[in-house]
């Protein structure tokens, strides 16, 4: 073992211990960290922010507890050793560089993290718009002419912007499987968008805590081909408003 | 002696009395105007405001004011008062720094105790899916409860470190206001008895009491606006307090950059803390009237906005999680040089990494509310904002890396909870920066994952700290030693549990676990098999980690009050620490110093022959 506190084989050990401990953390991390199944647009782009922090955390957590325990192994207290430690009092250009770094870093992430802000947010031409209700502790959701459902009935690969209002306290609209998430504030309209992907059943849940039945307040979303939702939304909007749509059938019969 | 004698049971007393004499005057008022005579939230209101100025009443803590008000000079009062037994000091007013060093300890240790009591109930319910035995109301309260217990906890805490060793660092005889001191602390307990007694009545808002649930709530609520009202009061007035005596009482030869670094994270955390309290006590007396009178600050149908509440809770409450970790980490950079035998790597880096994370916290507040609603461009800035706070935190990890290393390490149950604290801070902050992106937020906003992330920044920034504190000092608090065996079990047992317990909280979040629901669906991890999903596998996990902690915390606790029985006696200074209040006798006897110190040389020149500190080392003839 080295004895020289400056020893370049010092570093080098370290920096090859930190090399291995990062790959290690990373495939650990990302084992202990599952998502649900990804079934919008934004669940790949937030995904893979997501799996860049991981290698981000994974490298700093191996950088400074390698250095830690490497110390604990090298420079504790042999038995009988009563000296003291060596004097250095701090090194200038190293604290600059591990502010530096640091600070390139943040750029990069902000860099990204605008991107990713962007491409999870943007507005597309045809979009469906769903106005959705929140109250203590249901959910409501109002289509175009007028249909209201219990269930959140969307058609796939169709960006959706939702339309978000309350009628009491805060609530926040949350499918776990598409990622994103958007409070409901009284008094104001809040809007979500996103784009489903992937078929099947899920439900929302409230993020914000709303009173008693808080972990309660769910309700079913089923993501279905457009065709069937399409077919389902006439049938509702003839349910609702049988004139209008007899007028229309009137008119595609003459 | 009488129970009457000690100040504590006068101070109840004057609470009882002043919470009716504020009823009445509700009851009268309603009375002369016709109304009905009982309402009960005014009355209650009224009342609570009065029991605190009561409370301060018949504790004594307007005593010796109240004599100046008449133009009578009061001597400063020194030891117990006439014909009382040395220890009745600890339960009435006493002006010395280190009685009320201890009365701020003991009263964090024991919130502690209650705040991680709530958190074993209701963990103990979310053990498996499906309500067991708290109903969700009681569910919600308890939650709410923990979240509260928990923060008095620290911020009384934080006080008991900051009064203990603060004057004792700077060879200054107390603090700069011994009296206002004493008030500082006793504010607490009225704070106290209204959180506990706001069980009874219950409220379900989780810390944050975001209106409108809290302004229809049941009426605990108020009995918590009120507490934390009152503590806010403590928090202004010992920051002042110690921002006075940081700057104006350090001895001769004592520059700004000589200063113990601890004192540098208490002068940071204060200046937060005289500043921005006063935004949260704002918040909640809005709160509180909007309730009582029927103002609309927060209410759209009279021009209010919900979202505004949330900016004025946060402007405190983010700044507020630095003061919560500041002087842990202070605590951390304090300690290191002592059992690695070397000097503070980059004092100057470290001490202004303190100042630099205060200032950066007063900018960030917004990425608690990504999701809420605000105009969205605003989101942009607080992530670059709130990414930049990891640049000082940064560097005070890899300067504390570079006080190890070449050092002569040794390891006794302070420097494990030093080491134990650096890595689990470690987790909290590098679990940061993902929730400040505001993309990958999305996900873990009001999940398990921010609560993941914040109790490894909360315990590895203030309870392993607060422990370390706690174990490094007490021979010179007790003039014993604890028992190391305990010491190190406590270490061992609680280490390791908390770690399954906040990376479980993380995997639950990702899973996609919510925050604060009182049941969950058991499936939203997948199955283990047919009678046990993923999600309750990783819950038992936190639930039996939670047990863990709690026992280790108890075996400390029997371990302080043993040793100061039994333990062996440690002498002046045990760890070979160059600090002036290692070099006085241990325990320290009332007049802390016998002469005045003159600074002679740096904090941490260990390993640099024939230096000194202070001429308290000197004088003392060793080192």
């Amino acid at each position: 073992m080295p004895k020289s506190s400056s020893d370049r084989r010092h570093f080098i050990i370290a920096g090859v211990l930190v090399a291995i401990v990062t790959v290690l953390l990373d495939w650990g991390l990302n084992a202990a960290l599952p998502f649900p199944a990804q079934a919008s647009t934004e669940s790949f782009t937030i995904d893979q922010l997501f799996r860049w922090h991981v290698l981000l955390i994974a490298f700093l957590f191996a950088l400074v507890m390698v250095f830690m325990f490497y110390t604990f192994v090298v420079f504790r207290r042999r038995e009988g050793d009563d000296t003291e430690g060596e004097h250095f009092e701090g090194n200038t250009t190293l604290e600059i560089a591990w502010t530096a770094i640091p600070l390139v870093l943040v750029v990069l992430f902000s860099f990204i993290g605008v991107n990713t802000l962007n491409e999870i947010t943007r507005v597309e031409d045809n979009e469906l718009v769903v106005k959705a209700t929140g109250r203590q502790w249901a959910w409501t959701f109002e289509y175009e002419g007028g249909v209201v459902s219990p269930e959140l009935k969307l058609p796939v690969n169709q960006r959706v912007h939702m339309v978000l209002q309350s009628e009491d306290v805060l609530h926040s609209f949350w499918v776990p499987e598409f990622r994103v998430k958007q409070d409901l504030v009284p008094g104001r309209e809040t809007s979500l968008r996103f784009t489903p992907t992937l078929e099947g059943d899920y439900s929302v849940k409230c993020a914000e805590l709303c009173g008693l039945t808080h972990w309660n307040m769910l309700a079913p979303v089923k993501v279905v081909p457009e065709s069937e939702f399409t077919a389902w939304l006439q049938t509702e909007v003839a349910k609702v408003n049988p004139a209008v749509t007899s007028a229309e059938t009137g008119k595609t019969t003459e | 002696m009488s129970l009457l004698s000690l100040g504590l049971v006068r101070g109840l007393i004057g609470q009882v009395l002043g919470t009716l004499t504020g009823m009445a005057v509700i009851v009268i008022a309603r009375l002369l105007l016709g109304m009905p005579a009982w309402k009960e939230e005014p009355a209650w209101v009224l009342g609570m405001l009065f029991g605190g100025i009561g409370f301060l009443i018949g504790v004594g803590a307007m005593d010796d004011w109240s004599q100046w008000w008449k133009g009578h000079k009061t001597p400063m009062r020194h030891g117990a008062p006439p014909g009382q037994p040395e220890w009745t000091r600890y339960f009435g007013m006493d002006y010395n720094h280190k009685v009320i060093g201890i009365q701020y300890a003991v009263t964090g240790l024991i919130m502690l105790m209650i705040g991680g009591g709530f958190a074993v109930i209701f963990r103990t319910e979310l053990a498996r899916a499906g309500l067991q035995f708290l109903e969700p109301g009681t569910y919600n309260t308890v939650m709410s409860l923990h979240g509260w217990a928990s923060l008095f906890s620290i911020l009384i805490g934080i006080g008991g470190m900051a009064n203990y060793v603060v004057p004792l660092m700077l060879g200054a005889a107390d603090m700069a206001f011994p009296r206002l001191n004493a008030f500082a602390y006793w504010i607490n307990v009225p704070a106290i008895t209204l959180l506990l007694a706001s069980a009874y009545f219950g409220w379900d808002g989780g810390w944050t009491v975001y209106p409108p649930l809290s302004l229809v709530g049941p009426l605990g609520y108020q009995f918590t606006f009120m507490a934390i009202f009152f503590l806010g009061f403590s928090s202004i007035l010992g920051s002042l307090n110690l921002i006075a005596t940081i700057l104006l009482m350090r001895p001769p030869g004592m520059s700004l950059f000589r200063m113990p670094i601890f004192c540098w994270a208490i002068l940071s955390t204060s200046f937060i803390q005289l500043t921005a309290t006063q935004f949260i006590a704002q918040a909640f007396l809005m709160l509180s009237v909007s309730r009582s009178l029927g103002m609309g600050f927060f209410d759209p149908l009279k021009g209010g906005d919900p979202i505004l509440f949330q900016h004025l809770f946060w402007f405190y409450s983010h700044p507020a999680v630095y003061v919560f970790v500041l002087p842990g980490l202070g605590i951390i950079s304090e300690i290191l040089p002592v059992f690695a035998r070397k000097p503070l790597f980059g004092y100057r880096w470290i001490a202004l990494s303190s100042v630099a994370i205060a200032l950066v916290g007063f900018i960030v507040w917004g990425h608690h509310m990504f999701t809420s609603g605000y105009a969205p461009y605003l989101r942009v800035w607080f992530m670059i904002s709130t990414l930049l706070v990891a640049v000082p935190t940064g560097v005070k990890f890899f300067s504390w890396l570079g006080t190890l290393w070449g050092g002569k390490l040794t390891f006794p149950t302070p420097m494990l909870f030093v080491l134990g604290s650096i890595s689990v801070f470690l987790l909290g902050g590098l679990s940061g920066p993902v929730l400040a992106t505001v993309a990958s937020d999305q996900p873990l906003h009001d999940t398990y994952f921010v609560i993941g992330h914040f109790h490894a920044t909360i315990f590895g920034g203030f309870v392993f700290p607060f422990f370390a504190a706690i174990y490094f000092w007490y021979p010179k608090i007790t003039g014993r030693m604890y028992n190391e065996t305990l010491g190190k079990l406590h270490f061992w047992l609680m280490t390791p549990a908390f770690w399954v317990m906040s990376v479980g909280q993380m995997t639950a979040g990702t899973m996609g676990m919510r925050r604060r629901i009182a049941d969950y669906e058991p499936m939203l991890g997948g199955m283990v098999n047919d009678n046990l999903s993923r999600l309750e596998v990783v819950h038992i996990a936190i639930t039996l980690a939670a047990f863990v902690i709690a026992f280790g915390i108890l075996l400390m606790i029997y371990n302080l009050f043993h040793s100061a029985e039994m333990g062996k006696v440690a002498g002046n200074n045990p760890w070979r620490s160059r600090s002036p209040e290692w070099q006085i006798p241990s325990p320290i006897p009332e007049h802390s110093f016998a002469q005045p110190i003159h600074v002679v040389g740096d904090p941490y020149d260990y390993g640099l022959p024939g230096s000194y500190v202070s001429t308290a080392a000197t004088a003392a003839g060793d080192d």
